[in-house]
Protein backbone atom coordinates (compact mmCIF):
# COMPACT_ATOMS: atom_id res chain seq x y z
CA UNK A 1 0.00 0.00 0.00
CA UNK A 2 2.74 2.37 0.99
CA UNK A 3 4.72 1.52 -2.13
CA UNK A 4 1.75 2.23 -4.31
CA UNK A 5 1.32 5.65 -2.72
CA UNK A 6 4.96 6.47 -3.29
CA UNK A 7 4.66 5.44 -6.92
CA UNK A 8 1.60 7.61 -7.37
CA UNK A 9 3.39 10.57 -5.76
CA UNK A 10 6.36 10.17 -8.11
CA UNK A 11 4.17 9.81 -11.19
CA UNK A 12 2.15 12.85 -10.19
CA UNK A 13 5.36 14.84 -9.69
CA UNK A 14 6.59 13.88 -13.17
CA UNK A 15 3.32 14.88 -14.80
CA UNK A 16 3.29 18.22 -12.97
CA UNK A 17 6.89 18.88 -14.08
CA UNK A 18 5.96 18.13 -17.69
CA UNK A 19 2.93 20.42 -17.53
CA UNK A 20 5.16 23.14 -16.07
CA UNK A 21 7.89 23.07 -18.72
CA UNK A 22 5.80 22.18 -21.76
CA UNK A 23 2.54 24.04 -21.20
CA UNK A 24 2.79 26.70 -18.49
CA UNK A 25 6.14 27.98 -19.71
CA UNK A 26 4.76 28.46 -23.20
CA UNK A 27 1.65 30.29 -22.05
CA UNK A 28 3.83 33.14 -20.78
CA UNK A 29 5.36 33.65 -24.22
CA UNK A 30 3.67 36.93 -25.07
CA UNK A 31 4.67 40.56 -25.26
CA UNK A 32 1.60 41.59 -23.29
CA UNK A 33 2.40 43.70 -20.20
CA UNK A 34 0.85 41.14 -17.87
CA UNK A 35 2.97 38.26 -19.16
CA UNK A 36 6.12 40.36 -19.11
CA UNK A 37 5.76 40.41 -15.36
CA UNK A 38 3.99 37.19 -14.63
CA UNK A 39 4.73 33.50 -14.76
CA UNK A 40 2.61 30.60 -13.65
CA UNK A 41 4.45 28.28 -11.29
CA UNK A 42 2.52 25.13 -10.53
CA UNK A 43 5.39 22.78 -9.81
CA UNK A 44 6.10 23.93 -6.20
CA UNK A 45 2.88 22.05 -5.41
CA UNK A 46 5.01 18.90 -5.58
CA UNK A 47 6.79 20.05 -2.42
CA UNK A 48 3.57 21.32 -0.86
CA UNK A 49 1.90 17.96 -1.40
CA UNK A 50 4.60 15.77 0.17
CA UNK A 51 3.29 13.66 3.05
CA UNK A 52 3.75 14.92 6.62
CA UNK A 53 5.85 11.96 7.59
CA UNK A 54 8.72 12.91 5.28
CA UNK A 55 11.60 14.40 7.26
CA UNK A 56 12.76 17.96 6.67
CA UNK A 57 16.02 16.74 5.17
CA UNK A 58 14.24 14.83 2.44
CA UNK A 59 11.99 17.75 1.66
CA UNK A 60 14.89 20.21 1.43
CA UNK A 61 16.93 17.88 -0.75
CA UNK A 62 13.96 17.22 -3.01
CA UNK A 63 13.36 20.96 -3.29
CA UNK A 64 16.91 21.47 -4.46
CA UNK A 65 16.82 18.63 -7.00
CA UNK A 66 13.42 19.57 -8.47
CA UNK A 67 14.57 23.19 -8.67
CA UNK A 68 17.65 22.17 -10.64
CA UNK A 69 15.57 20.09 -13.05
CA UNK A 70 13.29 23.05 -13.74
CA UNK A 71 16.38 25.25 -14.13
CA UNK A 72 17.57 23.09 -17.01
CA UNK A 73 14.34 23.69 -18.87
CA UNK A 74 14.07 27.38 -18.02
CA UNK A 75 17.77 28.10 -18.72
CA UNK A 76 17.94 29.90 -15.39
CA UNK A 77 20.72 27.92 -13.65
CA UNK A 78 20.28 27.89 -9.91
CA UNK A 79 17.45 30.38 -9.60
CA UNK A 80 14.64 27.84 -9.28
CA UNK A 81 16.82 25.64 -7.08
CA UNK A 82 17.51 28.62 -4.81
CA UNK A 83 13.85 29.56 -4.44
CA UNK A 84 12.50 26.03 -4.10
CA UNK A 85 15.09 24.96 -1.50
CA UNK A 86 14.10 27.95 0.59
CA UNK A 87 10.44 27.10 0.20
CA UNK A 88 11.12 23.50 1.17
CA UNK A 89 12.90 24.66 4.32
CA UNK A 90 10.09 27.09 5.09
CA UNK A 91 7.61 24.21 4.80
CA UNK A 92 9.05 22.62 7.92
CA UNK A 93 8.78 25.88 9.87
CA UNK A 94 5.30 26.57 8.54
CA UNK A 95 4.01 23.12 9.46
CA UNK A 96 5.13 23.72 13.03
CA UNK A 97 3.39 27.10 13.13
CA UNK A 98 0.20 25.88 11.58
CA UNK A 99 0.02 22.64 13.54
CA UNK A 100 -3.58 21.98 14.59
CA UNK A 101 -4.36 21.14 18.21
CA UNK A 102 -4.50 17.41 17.59
CA UNK A 103 -1.22 17.35 15.64
CA UNK A 104 -0.89 15.89 12.16
CA UNK A 105 -1.80 12.40 11.07
CA UNK A 106 1.64 11.49 9.87
CA UNK A 107 0.47 9.15 7.14
CA UNK A 108 -1.51 11.95 5.52
CA UNK A 109 -0.64 14.75 3.10
CA UNK A 110 -1.53 18.43 3.35
CA UNK A 111 -4.65 18.48 1.17
CA UNK A 112 -8.08 20.02 1.22
CA UNK A 113 -9.50 16.61 2.06
CA UNK A 114 -7.37 16.23 5.19
CA UNK A 115 -6.77 19.75 6.47
CA UNK A 116 -9.65 21.84 5.15
CA UNK A 117 -9.60 24.73 2.71
CA UNK A 118 -8.67 27.52 5.15
CA UNK A 119 -5.63 25.74 6.46
CA UNK A 120 -4.59 24.75 2.95
CA UNK A 121 -5.00 28.27 1.63
CA UNK A 122 -2.82 29.77 4.39
CA UNK A 123 -0.19 27.10 3.99
CA UNK A 124 -0.04 27.34 0.18
CA UNK A 125 -0.19 31.13 0.06
CA UNK A 126 2.65 31.72 2.53
CA UNK A 127 4.83 29.09 0.85
CA UNK A 128 4.16 30.40 -2.63
CA UNK A 129 4.79 34.00 -1.65
CA UNK A 130 8.19 33.02 -0.26
CA UNK A 131 8.90 31.05 -3.42
CA UNK A 132 7.87 33.78 -5.87
CA UNK A 133 9.69 36.54 -4.01
CA UNK A 134 12.95 34.56 -3.76
CA UNK A 135 12.63 33.44 -7.37
CA UNK A 136 12.65 37.02 -8.62
CA UNK A 137 15.35 38.05 -6.13
CA UNK A 138 17.47 35.25 -7.62
CA UNK A 139 16.57 36.05 -11.21
CA UNK A 140 17.07 39.80 -11.11
CA UNK A 141 19.86 39.40 -8.56
CA UNK A 142 20.06 42.94 -7.28
CA UNK A 143 17.89 44.86 -4.87
CA UNK A 144 18.23 47.97 -7.02
CA UNK A 145 15.12 46.87 -8.87
CA UNK A 146 13.10 46.17 -5.72
CA UNK A 147 10.00 47.66 -7.38
CA UNK A 148 10.34 45.27 -10.32
CA UNK A 149 10.90 42.34 -7.98
CA UNK A 150 7.79 43.16 -5.94
CA UNK A 151 5.58 43.76 -8.98
CA UNK A 152 6.63 40.49 -10.59
CA UNK A 153 6.28 38.65 -7.29
CA UNK A 154 2.73 39.88 -6.77
CA UNK A 155 1.53 39.10 -10.30
CA UNK A 156 3.22 35.70 -10.41
CA UNK A 157 2.04 34.85 -6.91
CA UNK A 158 -1.53 35.74 -7.81
CA UNK A 159 -1.61 33.55 -10.93
CA UNK A 160 0.30 30.66 -9.35
CA UNK A 161 -1.85 30.43 -6.25
CA UNK A 162 -4.97 30.47 -8.43
CA UNK A 163 -3.65 27.54 -10.44
CA UNK A 164 -2.52 25.66 -7.32
CA UNK A 165 -5.87 26.07 -5.55
CA UNK A 166 -7.53 25.16 -8.84
CA UNK A 167 -5.49 21.96 -8.86
CA UNK A 168 -6.67 21.12 -5.34
CA UNK A 169 -10.32 21.78 -6.11
CA UNK A 170 -10.23 20.01 -9.46
CA UNK A 171 -8.33 16.87 -8.56
CA UNK A 172 -8.99 16.92 -4.81
CA UNK A 173 -5.96 14.73 -4.08
CA UNK A 174 -6.39 12.52 -1.05
CA UNK A 175 -2.90 11.13 -0.75
CA UNK B 1 32.78 18.38 21.36
CA UNK B 2 29.62 16.71 22.53
CA UNK B 3 27.86 20.05 22.52
CA UNK B 4 28.98 20.76 19.01
CA UNK B 5 27.74 17.39 17.84
CA UNK B 6 24.40 17.98 19.49
CA UNK B 7 24.19 21.37 17.87
CA UNK B 8 24.86 19.91 14.45
CA UNK B 9 22.25 17.21 14.93
CA UNK B 10 19.69 19.64 16.26
CA UNK B 11 20.13 22.07 13.42
CA UNK B 12 21.00 19.58 10.70
CA UNK B 13 17.97 20.54 8.57
CA UNK B 14 18.93 24.18 8.74
CA UNK B 15 22.57 23.39 7.94
CA UNK B 16 21.54 21.30 4.94
CA UNK B 17 19.30 24.14 3.80
CA UNK B 18 22.14 26.68 4.08
CA UNK B 19 24.52 24.38 2.26
CA UNK B 20 22.18 23.83 -0.68
CA UNK B 21 21.37 27.54 -0.87
CA UNK B 22 25.07 28.32 -1.10
CA UNK B 23 25.39 25.84 -3.95
CA UNK B 24 22.36 27.33 -5.74
CA UNK B 25 23.62 30.89 -5.31
CA UNK B 26 27.07 29.90 -6.51
CA UNK B 27 25.45 28.56 -9.66
CA UNK B 28 23.49 31.78 -10.13
CA UNK B 29 26.54 33.98 -9.65
CA UNK B 30 28.89 31.84 -11.69
CA UNK B 31 26.39 31.73 -14.49
CA UNK B 32 25.77 35.45 -14.41
CA UNK B 33 29.48 36.13 -14.66
CA UNK B 34 30.15 33.90 -17.54
CA UNK B 35 27.61 33.03 -20.16
CA UNK B 36 29.00 29.63 -21.02
CA UNK B 37 28.33 28.37 -17.55
CA UNK B 38 29.32 25.04 -16.18
CA UNK B 39 25.80 23.90 -16.49
CA UNK B 40 24.09 22.07 -19.28
CA UNK B 41 21.11 23.96 -20.64
CA UNK B 42 18.28 23.04 -22.84
CA UNK B 43 20.79 22.35 -25.60
CA UNK B 44 21.29 18.96 -24.02
CA UNK B 45 19.85 16.01 -25.82
CA UNK B 46 17.21 15.12 -23.27
CA UNK B 47 15.46 18.41 -22.79
CA UNK B 48 16.01 19.27 -26.45
CA UNK B 49 14.21 16.11 -27.56
CA UNK B 50 11.31 16.84 -25.24
CA UNK B 51 10.96 20.38 -26.47
CA UNK B 52 11.19 19.23 -30.06
CA UNK B 53 8.35 16.80 -29.47
CA UNK B 54 6.18 19.39 -27.74
CA UNK B 55 6.95 21.89 -30.46
CA UNK B 56 5.82 19.48 -33.15
CA UNK B 57 2.50 19.13 -31.37
CA UNK B 58 2.07 22.90 -31.05
CA UNK B 59 3.18 23.71 -34.55
CA UNK B 60 0.82 21.20 -36.13
CA UNK B 61 -2.02 23.62 -35.47
CA UNK B 62 -0.21 26.44 -37.20
CA UNK B 63 0.98 24.68 -40.33
CA UNK B 64 -1.21 26.73 -42.65
CA UNK B 65 -0.03 30.05 -41.18
CA UNK B 66 3.54 28.86 -41.53
CA UNK B 67 3.12 27.82 -45.12
CA UNK B 68 1.59 31.20 -45.90
CA UNK B 69 4.31 33.21 -44.22
CA UNK B 70 7.03 31.10 -45.84
CA UNK B 71 5.45 31.56 -49.23
CA UNK B 72 5.28 35.31 -48.87
CA UNK B 73 8.84 35.41 -47.60
CA UNK B 74 9.87 33.34 -50.58
CA UNK B 75 8.15 35.75 -52.95
CA UNK B 76 9.86 38.78 -51.46
CA UNK B 77 13.23 37.02 -51.59
CA UNK B 78 12.74 36.03 -55.24
CA UNK B 79 11.88 39.62 -56.03
CA UNK B 80 15.08 40.74 -54.32
CA UNK B 81 17.19 38.19 -56.21
CA UNK B 82 15.75 39.24 -59.59
CA UNK B 83 16.39 42.89 -58.89
CA UNK B 84 19.90 42.25 -57.59
CA UNK B 85 20.75 40.07 -60.56
CA UNK B 86 19.64 42.81 -62.91
CA UNK B 87 21.73 45.37 -61.05
CA UNK B 88 24.77 43.08 -61.06
CA UNK B 89 24.34 42.40 -64.76
CA UNK B 90 24.48 46.09 -65.46
CA UNK B 91 27.76 46.44 -63.52
CA UNK B 92 29.56 43.33 -64.73
CA UNK B 93 31.42 43.25 -68.08
CA UNK B 94 29.34 41.25 -70.52
CA UNK B 95 31.93 38.53 -71.18
CA UNK B 96 32.18 37.42 -67.53
CA UNK B 97 29.78 34.90 -66.06
CA UNK B 98 27.74 36.67 -63.44
CA UNK B 99 28.05 33.96 -60.80
CA UNK B 100 31.78 34.57 -60.42
CA UNK B 101 31.12 38.14 -59.31
CA UNK B 102 28.80 37.32 -56.46
CA UNK B 103 30.66 37.13 -53.17
CA UNK B 104 29.44 34.21 -51.16
CA UNK B 105 30.41 35.34 -47.72
CA UNK B 106 27.43 34.24 -45.68
CA UNK B 107 25.62 30.95 -45.45
CA UNK B 108 22.21 30.66 -43.79
CA UNK B 109 21.21 27.52 -41.91
CA UNK B 110 17.48 27.22 -41.39
CA UNK B 111 16.35 26.16 -37.93
CA UNK B 112 13.33 26.11 -35.67
CA UNK B 113 13.00 27.61 -32.19
CA UNK B 114 11.76 24.86 -29.90
CA UNK B 115 12.02 26.61 -26.55
CA UNK B 116 11.88 30.33 -25.99
CA UNK B 117 11.42 32.86 -23.23
CA UNK B 118 11.10 36.63 -23.23
CA UNK B 119 10.07 37.67 -19.74
CA UNK B 120 13.19 36.82 -17.76
CA UNK B 121 16.02 39.23 -17.07
CA UNK B 122 18.28 37.11 -19.28
CA UNK B 123 16.48 35.25 -22.01
CA UNK B 124 17.61 32.24 -23.98
CA UNK B 125 16.13 30.06 -26.66
CA UNK B 126 16.85 26.61 -28.05
CA UNK B 127 16.96 25.67 -31.72
CA UNK B 128 16.69 22.23 -33.28
CA UNK B 129 20.08 22.33 -35.03
CA UNK B 130 23.46 21.67 -33.46
CA UNK B 131 27.01 20.55 -34.13
CA UNK B 132 25.74 18.03 -36.68
CA UNK B 133 24.49 20.90 -38.81
CA UNK B 134 27.76 22.86 -38.37
CA UNK B 135 26.30 25.33 -35.89
CA UNK B 136 29.07 26.98 -33.87
CA UNK B 137 29.37 29.23 -30.88
CA UNK B 138 29.00 32.92 -31.64
CA UNK B 139 26.97 32.63 -34.83
CA UNK B 140 24.16 35.13 -35.25
CA UNK B 141 20.52 34.08 -35.45
CA UNK B 142 18.05 36.07 -37.55
CA UNK B 143 14.46 35.63 -38.60
CA UNK B 144 12.32 36.99 -41.37
CA UNK B 145 11.54 39.94 -39.10
CA UNK B 146 15.03 40.80 -37.90
CA UNK B 147 17.79 39.77 -35.53
CA UNK B 148 16.97 37.26 -32.83
CA UNK B 149 20.10 36.27 -30.91
CA UNK B 150 23.56 34.76 -30.83
CA UNK B 151 24.44 31.06 -30.44
CA UNK B 152 25.93 30.43 -27.05
CA UNK B 153 26.13 26.73 -26.42
CA UNK B 154 26.10 23.96 -29.00
CA UNK B 155 24.96 20.42 -28.39
CA UNK B 156 25.04 17.60 -30.91
CA UNK B 157 21.53 18.06 -32.21
CA UNK B 158 20.43 21.23 -30.46
CA UNK B 159 21.91 24.59 -29.61
CA UNK B 160 21.06 27.28 -27.10
CA UNK B 161 21.31 30.93 -28.02
CA UNK B 162 21.38 34.13 -26.01
CA UNK B 163 18.35 36.13 -27.05
CA UNK B 164 18.81 39.81 -27.94
CA UNK B 165 16.65 40.21 -24.82
CA UNK B 166 19.59 39.51 -22.51
CA UNK B 167 21.28 41.97 -20.19
CA UNK B 168 24.77 41.11 -21.47
CA UNK B 169 24.02 41.48 -25.16
CA UNK B 170 25.68 44.29 -27.10
CA UNK B 171 25.18 44.59 -30.83
CA UNK B 172 26.60 47.12 -33.26
CA UNK B 173 23.65 48.79 -34.97
CA UNK B 174 23.26 51.67 -37.41
CA UNK B 175 20.64 54.12 -38.63
CA UNK B 176 19.76 52.96 -42.11
CA UNK B 177 19.26 56.43 -43.59
CA UNK B 178 22.67 57.89 -42.77
CA UNK B 179 24.88 55.11 -41.43
CA UNK B 180 25.56 56.58 -37.98
CA UNK B 181 26.05 53.72 -35.59
CA UNK B 182 26.05 52.89 -31.92
CA UNK B 183 25.73 49.92 -29.67
CA UNK B 184 22.44 48.22 -28.99
CA UNK B 185 21.66 46.93 -25.49
CA UNK B 186 18.65 45.58 -23.62
CA UNK B 187 18.20 47.64 -20.50
CA UNK B 188 14.57 48.02 -19.64
CA UNK B 189 13.55 44.36 -19.46
CA UNK B 190 10.78 45.11 -21.94
CA UNK B 191 10.61 42.62 -24.84
CA UNK B 192 9.48 45.27 -27.31
CA UNK B 193 12.22 47.86 -26.77
CA UNK B 194 16.00 48.06 -26.89
CA UNK B 195 18.31 51.02 -26.36
CA UNK B 196 20.81 52.21 -28.96
CA UNK B 197 23.61 54.03 -27.16
CA UNK B 198 26.53 56.20 -28.14
CA UNK B 199 25.23 57.59 -31.42
CA UNK B 200 27.16 60.84 -32.09
CA UNK B 201 25.17 64.03 -31.58
CA UNK B 202 25.71 65.32 -35.10
CA UNK B 203 23.65 62.42 -36.44
CA UNK B 204 20.33 63.45 -37.92
CA UNK B 205 17.70 61.24 -36.33
CA UNK B 206 13.99 61.20 -36.90
CA UNK B 207 11.29 59.26 -35.13
CA UNK B 208 10.45 56.24 -37.24
CA UNK B 209 13.93 55.83 -38.74
CA UNK B 210 14.87 52.24 -39.39
CA UNK B 211 17.66 50.70 -37.34
CA UNK B 212 19.68 47.90 -38.96
CA UNK B 213 22.75 45.86 -38.12
CA UNK B 214 25.91 47.76 -38.96
CA UNK B 215 27.94 44.85 -40.30
CA UNK B 216 30.99 45.89 -38.25
CA UNK B 217 31.14 42.44 -36.72
CA UNK B 218 30.89 39.17 -38.58
CA UNK B 219 28.05 37.89 -36.43
CA UNK B 220 25.37 39.62 -38.46
CA UNK B 221 25.69 40.76 -42.07
CA UNK B 222 25.00 44.43 -42.72
CA UNK B 223 21.43 45.57 -43.14
CA UNK B 224 19.39 43.11 -41.07
CA UNK B 225 16.32 44.85 -39.69
CA UNK B 226 16.27 45.54 -35.94
CA UNK B 227 13.53 48.07 -35.30
CA UNK B 228 12.30 51.64 -35.58
CA UNK B 229 13.31 54.75 -33.62
CA UNK B 230 10.60 55.49 -31.10
CA UNK B 231 12.23 58.17 -28.96
CA UNK B 232 15.67 59.77 -28.60
CA UNK B 233 17.41 62.07 -26.16
CA UNK B 234 20.82 63.08 -24.83
CA UNK B 235 21.69 62.23 -21.26
CA UNK B 236 22.64 65.50 -19.51
CA UNK B 237 25.65 67.09 -21.22
CA UNK B 238 26.68 63.98 -23.08
CA UNK B 239 27.82 64.19 -26.69
CA UNK B 240 25.87 61.13 -27.63
CA UNK B 241 22.26 60.34 -28.34
CA UNK B 242 20.42 57.55 -26.60
CA UNK B 243 17.73 56.07 -28.78
CA UNK B 244 14.83 53.86 -27.78
CA UNK B 245 14.22 51.33 -30.53
CA UNK B 246 10.93 49.52 -30.97
CA UNK B 247 11.49 45.92 -32.05
CA UNK B 248 9.20 43.86 -34.25
CA UNK B 249 6.02 42.67 -32.58
CA UNK B 250 6.41 39.00 -33.37
CA UNK B 251 9.28 38.32 -31.03
CA UNK B 252 7.05 36.10 -28.87
CA UNK B 253 5.65 34.05 -31.73
CA UNK B 254 8.88 33.57 -33.62
CA UNK B 255 9.51 30.07 -34.84
CA UNK B 256 11.49 29.84 -38.08
CA UNK B 257 14.97 31.30 -37.83
CA UNK B 258 18.22 31.30 -39.79
CA UNK B 259 21.65 30.85 -38.30
CA UNK B 260 24.25 33.01 -40.03
CA UNK B 261 27.49 31.31 -40.91
CA UNK B 262 30.30 33.61 -42.01
CA UNK B 263 32.34 32.15 -44.87
CA UNK B 264 34.77 34.91 -45.80
CA UNK B 265 37.80 33.07 -44.45
CA UNK B 266 37.09 30.01 -46.57
CA UNK B 267 36.76 32.22 -49.61
CA UNK B 268 40.17 33.76 -49.02
CA UNK B 269 41.72 30.32 -48.69
CA UNK B 270 40.21 29.37 -52.04
CA UNK B 271 41.69 32.41 -53.68
CA UNK B 272 45.16 31.62 -52.43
Amino acid sequence: MKNRDTLITILRALIILLVQVLVLKRIGLSTHWWWQHGNIFLYPIIILLLPFRLTRHYVILLGFVIGLVIDIFYDTVGVHAFALTAMAYARGVLLTWLEPRGGYQLSMTPTNHVMGINWLMTYSAISMFIFCFLYFVGEIFTFVYLGQILLKTVITFFMSILVIMGYHLLFNPKK
Amino acid sequence: MNNLLQFVIRYSAFILFLLLEVVALTLVVKYNENQQGIFQHSSTLFSGKMYKFADNVYQYNHLQTFADSLASENASLKEKVFNLERSVQRLVPADQPMDSCILESYNLISAQIINNSINQRNNHFTIDKGKNDSIQNGMGVISEQGIVGIIDEVGKEYATAVSILHSAVQISAAIQRNGYFGSLVWKEADPLHMILEAVPRQADIQIGDTIITSGYSFIFPRGIYIGKVEQFWTEGGSNYYTIRVRLHEDIARMNRVYVVQYLEENLMKDEE
